[in-house]
């Protein structure tokens, strides 16, 4: 057998019975129809009194009081009221402490910042800088590619916007490009060298060292020569620096010894 | 001449770059040739293929296809996906725009000159519009599904072929579809796994299409019905260029083997009208890939990863059978890249991204003609200048002091301040250097190492006085007309009065230094100059031409000298004139006035203007002959050129003192020895 889970109630809190308040009731209904958006007064409202009127039936044997309607519309326009300027109160209070909070934001960031005349300075020399380095060729400091150019073309795929901004006060220019875009050509780049290099000297070429091919005529003479290359002049380098500085040190303290 | 000891420098290890494309202007016999650091040469091939021009490398710049277009515009597109002008006036990059298609593999340039195509890595195709002043993107083709390897135009313009990987597709430029997809075998009549690559096709104008790819054969399509007509197999590995001439009616390939095969339209019979494609010549020049191959009307043009530079004139086709019609082989660099240090025996080398500082051996042995005298002292080591950046070094220099270093980028300008103590050596960056000093073509300090010349690319020349840690700009002398020409070669008198400086196409300009104004300028002559120097007291202008003519000119009387127009009016000895090397280095001895020393890659050579000149019938290179000789036969075959070939290849030698010689030699060699694997070949025997 499935369990059923309890349901949350669908009867809304207002009407739920609560001993012994019947104002309290009729205020939470009357917040319920604000919420709701349903008009506070009026016939909406009466039948919420009714529910909760029978409600209280189930508990209590009296007849319910008796109210009249004006007296209870006056009510619930006050307590309306009391609930609008609840509301209005906290919007402002609202306001004002996000205002405070603002304000202090700005004061930190203004802090932070350079002053104004810098700040000036700068925005002024970008847009100079941009015009005059439409023309010039400009070494980039951090990328090896520089980009400007147009295209009177229609089918492009994708344009590539460079952005050249000068720092102020220590003359160096660097330009800002897309990385993904870099990303893609390189590897392509790469993706065709390693094209190349495969198919003229990957597996399957015949090739062979230049020293077997410049001995080949040697193997042939009547009197066989050694090959072209014959001596490996790489072979033991680090041997050889150590037996060097070892046969310096050697010497030096030879010269001390005789000398004494 | 005198006894010297000569210092023989080794350890230079300089490794050229390989080249990776050729492209031949009809309209003006010029080559440009690009190499896999990104440096493209422009040489002149009617100057005696001398290297006038050159752009300097950088490393994301990694050429894949060099093109001429109409009106002398150079065009290179690369792996970085852009394509670039250049600007052959002022000797730098006009602008580079981005194909946005990946790295771009091929470019080719319509007949009439005004659009510009692409292939790129996606598979798609592009073409641009040249306009005068830039280009455009007009459009793209139908996108393949691998990149596009080659391409070739019609000579109508209306199509396109287009090699890629295992297919060539021949496009139809107004539609931009392609019309007929030819697939190509990946092995010659057999299976194989690995992938074809077409590397290279052309289009003829009867509508053949000739493809070369990585099996090593050579087919010929039929572009209106998309079959195959012919196959060549001609090697066992890639066959990597393919140009055609003028007149489609030869063609050349170059393969990875390093063989150059010669392909000809010859009628079937003698006095048939049939004519059929014939493999008809093999040339073995290199010994690596060739992955670069042009056709001038007159000569099969090579070069590959093997660093040189192969023109080879085709018999058939040289009017007059000359010195002309022999082979070329350009392997040695025709600018200077060493510089000396006299007073403390130093040694500058330039390499593509470093500069390396070292400090002669010295000896005490002596012996006599020949002898090689043991060292006391090794060569030093001193430094190890790495520039920061992706760009190439254009040109170094050190002072005569050896106390100041400067190099240049493209984009910078570096001076060092050097100072020494005991066997240390501290260097100290002089910052802040102005930023019209960049893009230097050429650096040079005067004798008393107070002033630095710079001439850069733009034709301005730049004085600079050094002091102690700073500098102060002390004038520049602008170019004289509008045109703008770059100055390549400068020399500066010992006194520090005169300043010479040559451009690509006037004559030699000399400024006064002491009052900051141009002295005079030598009548321009028809051939570049390779190099200047002025002598020290006498104050002669001494001016080597590609076409191997030497003038001197007296700058205080503002004419040539005795000399030269005895030697002009007699003319070179024709041994001399048909020397293959430009002359790269002059230099002086400070004692004797009537001496000049000047080497190319391959020989040495002191002229002494006392003695007499040579003419034709006499022998030019005389070696010292045995001393059981007689006197008499000695001062019969004396002349002026005393000529030396002990010390090849040259890059470099000057003399240190009034004893001593220092000659850089380079062996080939050792250059091969650090080029990537050739195809492995196999000899019976071994």
């Amino acid at each position: 057998m499935v369990q059923l889970r309890p349901r949350a109630s669908r009867i809304p809190e207002s009407a739920m019975v609560d001993e012994g308040q019947p104002a309290s009731e009729e205020e939470e209904a009357a917040e319920h129809s604000l919420l709701l958006g349903q008009p506070s007064s009026g016939a909406a409202a009466e039948p919420l009194e009714e529910e909760d009127g029978e409600g209280d039936d189930e508990f209590d044997d009296e007849a319910p009081e008796e109210l009249t309607f004006a007296s209870a519309q006056a009510e619930a326009r006050e307590e309306e009221r009391r609930v609008r300027e609840s509301v209005r109160r906290d919007k402002t209070l609202l306001k004002e402490k996000r205002k405070r909070r603002e304000e202090l934001f700005i004061e930190q960031k203004k802090r932070k910042l350079l002053p104004d005349n810098i700040l000036e300075k700068l925005t002024t020399a970008g847009q100079t800088n941009i015009k005059k380095s439409s023309g010039k060729l400009k070494e980039a400091t951090l990328q090896k590619k520089k980009e400007e150019y147009e295209k009177g073309s229609v089918s492009k795929n994708a344009k590539e916007k460079v952005q050249k901004v000068q720092s102020v006060g220590q003359n160096k220019s660097y330009l800002a490009l897309r990385l993904k875009d870099q990303d893609l050509r390189d590897a392509r780049q790469e993706a065709a060298k390693a094209f190349i290099q495969n198919s003229l000297y990957g597996p399957g070429t015949n090739r062979t060292t230049v020293n077997k091919f410049l001995s080949l005529e040697n193997k042939r003479l009547p009197v066989k020569k050694a090959a072209a290359q014959f001596l490996n002049n790489a072979w033991g380098t680090q041997k050889k620096q150590n037996a060097k500085r070892f046969k310096r040190r050697w010497m030096v303290r030879k010269m001390k010894t005789s000398k004494k | 001449m005198g006894e010297f000891k000569v210092h023989r420098v080794r350890f230079f290890n300089y490794v050229p770059s390989g080249i990776r494309c050729v492209a031949y202007n009809n309209q003006s016999n010029r080559l440009a040739v690009s190499r896999t650091d990104g440096t493209v040469e422009i040489y002149n091939l009617s100057a005696n293929y001398f290297q006038e021009k050159f752009f300097p490398g950088h490393e994301s710049r990694a050429t894949e296809a060099l093109c001429w277009a109409k009106g002398q515009r150079l065009f290179s597109a690369g792996l970085n996906g852009e394509i670039i002008e250049y600007d052959l006036q002022a000797l730098n990059i006009k602008y580079a725009v981005d194909a946005f298609g990946g790295p771009i593999w091929s470019m080719a340039i319509s007949p009439h000159g005004s659009q510009l195509l692409v292939g790129c890595e996606d598979g798609s195709v592009k073409l641009f519009q040249i306009t005068p002043d830039k280009i455009q993107f007009e459009r793209n083709f139908d996108r393949q599904k691998s990149r596009i390897l080659s391409l070739s135009w019609h000579p109508s313009g209306t199509h396109v072929a287009a090699g890629s990987i295992d297919y060539i597709s021949v496009f139809d430029v107004k539609s931009g579809s392609a019309v007929h997809k030819m697939l190509v075998d990946r092995q010659y009549m057999s299976v194989s796994k690995r992938k074809c690559i077409i590397w290279g096709v052309a289009f003829l104008s009867d509508g053949t299409v000739i493809s070369v790819d990585s099996a090593g054969k050579v087919q010929f399509w039929d572009s209106a019905t998309g079959t195959l007509v012919k196959n060549h197999l001609i090697a066992s590995a890639d066959v990597q260029s393919i140009a055609v001439s003028d007149q489609e009616d030869s063609f050349v390939v170059g393969t990875a083997e390093g063989t150059v095969f010669h392909f000809q339209l010859v009628s079937v019979t003698s006095n048939s009208s049939e004519k059929q494609w014939v493999r008809t010549k093999p040339f073995q020049h290199h010994t690596h890939d060739v992955r670069a191959v042009a056709h001038s009307p007159t000569a099969l043009i090579s070069g590959g990863t093997d660093t040189h530079l192969v023109i080879r004139p085709l018999m058939e086709k040289v009017e007059v059978k000359n010195y002309d019609a022999a082979l070329r082989k350009i392997t040695f660099p025709h600018r200077r890249l060493i510089s000396c240090s006299k007073k403390r025996q130093l040694l500058l080398f330039q390499f593509a991204h470093h500069l390396e500082l070292w400090r002669l051996g010295s000896t005490v042995a002596t012996g006599k003609n020949g002898d090689t005298l043991p060292l006391s002292k090794d060569a030093d080591h001193l430094l190890h200048l790495k520039t920061k950046g992706p760009e190439n070094i254009i040109c170094s220099c050190i002072s005569p002091c050896g106390s100041w270093i400067a190099y240049s980028t493209t984009s910078r300008f570096f001076l060092y301040r050097l100072n020494y103590e005991h066997d240390n050596i501290s260097l100290q960056r002089v910052s802040k250097m102005p930023a019209f000093l960049r893009s230097a073509l050429q650096i040079l300090f005067s004798e008393d190492s107070t002033k630095l010349f710079v001439a850069s690319n733009q034709g301005s020349l730049h004085v600079i006085r050094l002091l102690e840690g700073s500098f102060k700009h002390l004038h520049t002398f602008q170019p004289q007309s509008g045109t703008v020409e770059s100055m390549c070669l400068l020399a500066v008198s010992p006194d520090g009065n005169w300043l010479a400086a040559s451009g690509t196409s006037a004559g030699v300009h000399v400024y006064n230094i002491k009052h900051l104004k141009l002295h005079c300028t030598v009548p321009s002559y028809n051939f570049p100059v390779t190099a200047l120097a002025i002598a020290p007291n006498t104050n002669n202008l001494v001016i080597a031409h590609s076409d191997q003519q030497v003038f001197e000119y007296s700058i205080p009387d503002k004419q040539y000298t005795e000399w030269s127009r005895t030697i002009q009016k007699q003319g070179f000895h024709y041994l001399w004139l048909q020397r293959d090397t430009p002359i790269t280095h002059i230099s002086f001895h400070p004692k004797r006035p009537m001496h000049i020393l000047l080497h190319d890659a391959y020989m040495f050579c002191i002229i002494d203007k006392s003695l007499p000149l040579p003419n034709d019938k006499t022998l030019l290179y005389n070696p010292l002959p045995p001393t059981n000789e007689s006197d008499v036969i000695r001062r019969r075959t004396a002349h002026a050129f005393k000529i030396s070939k002990i010390y090849k290849p040259l890059l470099f030698m000057d003399l240190l003192d009034e004893r001593t010689l220092v000659a850089v030699e380079r062996p080939l060699d050792d250059i091969i020895a650090q080029l990537p694997p050739p195809i492995k070949k196999k000899k019976f025997g071994t």
